[in-house]
């Protein structure tokens, strides 16, 4: 085991860390749930804090933030609701930074990862489950109330109207934040990854004030991170230290 | 017109009147059906006769809308008056007025309906099948694993590697009697669920390719080409793609001649789509059918080398 090195906490978040090797910056969550490992993460006891690193190369979100994102994120005491949660690699991150006293409800459509998400949200008080189909808002109005943020990570060709529609259903009333995960290629290939991401920013704009899009290579390729904020929610603001420097690069 | 909504929040309902009263909580109670772990369903009382009530003494100008369908018919069967559906405005506001319950009963009320979701999901004969079909497959990769190992092991006579290698011999045959049954299982399922399919390409091809496909209805939509690349490693691509997936295993492929098995695999993908959609959707049985065809094909195949 390494020697603990000191976690600073980000400019971004409390419950986001910093540490520092060197020129590289790794990215750690405080943990709101128990041991062991969700994916093969690490984990670290650092001043009295339990930490689990947040793999760029595993959570598109972690990959934005080592990018420089600046727009909003989930913070502590937030409800956010999760779409395409698969089996919580990213969900239980959210539910890291949202804390004990925030709520993440996670959903997810496929039966054999939702019942790793199950036996996960478990082990994280804050992570409610759902089984459902994300474009079936009925299904899970009863189980979700008013939310803080969206989040989505849906490979589908309509991802961009999904988050939409459940951005419309399931937020506060002229408040809150959007994020979307956008796999570029699962919208099709006739045009490039960039215009996909234009094109979801077009469509977004409106209802939300966007923070600028960054891309996810080389962690994840032809993948972006958009979102933004309206009303009262978490605006985005520049970052008061220098980026993170991208770590593990190739 | 004011109105006054009824959501479900969770375990509670929640009356909503029209701006200005306090929303009124009705806990409805809900039990897991069967047991803690293997829970089938979430058992709700239906509309609490409080929350009936309630309604009933509404004021008849007030016009009583529900948060969703579910909601509705529920009321509707329990109430004198007429519930409508709430539009999207009547909505959004009954909800940020709404108390949501607290975090434990919530999060009760939350895994104990993602729990039966999940058990009566993975109970259905399909995930069934699925599930069996995957084992079956990494047991069969385990075997030949196994096998091509014990090959090049050397037991020289008279030393515990000769010892060793008996016992090892032993355990392999457990494993293969292991695999037996669980072949047999999975067949056994795969032609009760998928009969046209199984009986075209051979019931563990069927199930293979259902899990491959992720469910029946995606298996039903496929089309031929895809169908017959599903399971196969190498990436499609112009020039020269991959010619077999799972396919390759199926009834009758090794009769025909090695260099003709393509336009085998073309023929019987198409058969096998047809098969498939009827599998997923009119249950009719095409089998007698498909299964001429097919062997029709085979002997062309035989008799017309290049």
């Amino acid at each position: 085991m390494r020697a603990p090195r000191p976690a600073r906490p980000s400019p971004r978040s409390p419950r986001l860390l910093e540490r520092t090797y060197g020129d590289r910056t790794e990215l750690w969550t405080e943990t709101v749930g128990e041991p062991p490992a969700v994916y093969g993460e690490r984990w670290a006891e650092v001043g009295g804090r339990t930490l689990r690193e947040f793999d760029p190369h595993r959570a598109k979100l972690s990959a934005a933030l080592v990018r420089g994102w600046e727009g909003p994120l989930p913070g502590p005491g937030e409800r956010w609701l999760y779409l395409g949660a698969a089996s919580g690699t990213t969900a239980s991150h959210v539910a890291d930074l949202v804390g004990p006293s925030g709520r993440v409800y996670a959903v997810e459509r496929s039966v054999r990862p939702f019942a790793q998400l199950l036996g996960l949200s478990e082990r994280w008080p804050n992570l409610l489950p759902v089984l459902t189909d994300a474009r079936d808002l009925d299904s899970y109005s009863d189980l979700v109330p008013p939310v803080d943020g969206v989040y989505s990570d849906i490979a589908q060709p309509d991802q961009v109207e999904i988050l939409r529609a459940a951005a419309e259903a399931f937020l506060w009333s002229g408040r809150g934040s959007i994020l979307l995960a956008l796999k570029a290629s699962s919208i099709g290939r006739d045009s490039t990854p960039a215009a996909h991401a234009a094109r979801a920013e077009e469509s977004l704009q409106g209802a939300f004030d966007l923070a600028p899009t960054v891309k996810l290579d080389p962690f994840h390729r032809a993948h972006f991170l958009l979102g933004g904020s309206r009303g009262g929610g978490p605006r985005h603001r520049p970052p008061a230290k220098p980026r993170p420097s991208r770590s593990r690069g190739r | 017109m004011p109105t006054a909504v009824v959501l479900a929040a969770g375990p509670t309902y929640v009356l909503v009147p029209p701006s200005g009263n306090p929303p009124s909580r009705f806990p409805r109670s809900h039990r897991p059906l069967t047991g803690e772990r293997g829970a089938a369903r979430v058992e709700r009382e239906p509309t609490p006769p409080a929350l009936a009530a309630a309604v009933d003494a509404l004021a008849p100008s007030l016009r009583v809308a529900a948060g969703s369908a579910a909601v509705r018919a529920a009321l509707s069967a329990q109430c004198r008056r007429s519930v409508a559906l709430a539009n999207a405005e009547e909505l959004r506001f009954a909800r940020e007025q709404a108390p949501w319950p607290e975090a434990d009963e919530e999060r009760e009320f939350a895994l104990d309906s993602a729990e039966a979701a999940v058990t009566s999901a993975l109970r259905s004969p399909v995930e069934v099948l699925i599930s069996l079909a995957r084992e079956e497959e990494r047991l069969e990769r385990t075997l030949e694993r196994e096998a091509r190992a014990s090959e090049s092991f050397i037991a020289v006579e008279a030393s515990p590697l000769a010892d060793y290698a008996v016992s090892w011999a032993r355990s392999r045959s457990q494993l293969a009697a292991h695999h037996g049954t669980l072949a047999e299982l999975l067949e056994r399922e795969a032609r009760r669920t998928l009969p046209n399919l199984s009986a075209l390409v051979g019931p563990r091809v069927a199930g293979r390719l259902l899990a491959r496909a992720g469910g029946l209805a995606g298996l039903g939509r496929l089309r031929a080409p895809r169908l017959q690349l599903l399971g196969s490693r190498r990436r499609p691509s112009a020039e020269r793609g991959p010619r077999f997936g799972v396919i390759y295993r199926a009834d009758r492929m090794e009769e025909v001649p090695a260099d003709r098995r393509a336009a085998y695999a073309r023929s019987l993908a198409a058969l096998a789509s047809i098969a498939a959609r009827a599998d997923a959707t009119t249950h009719a049985n095409l089998a007698p059918i498909l299964v001429a065809r097919r062997d029709r094909r085979v002997s062309d195949l035989q008799r017309r080398r290049r």
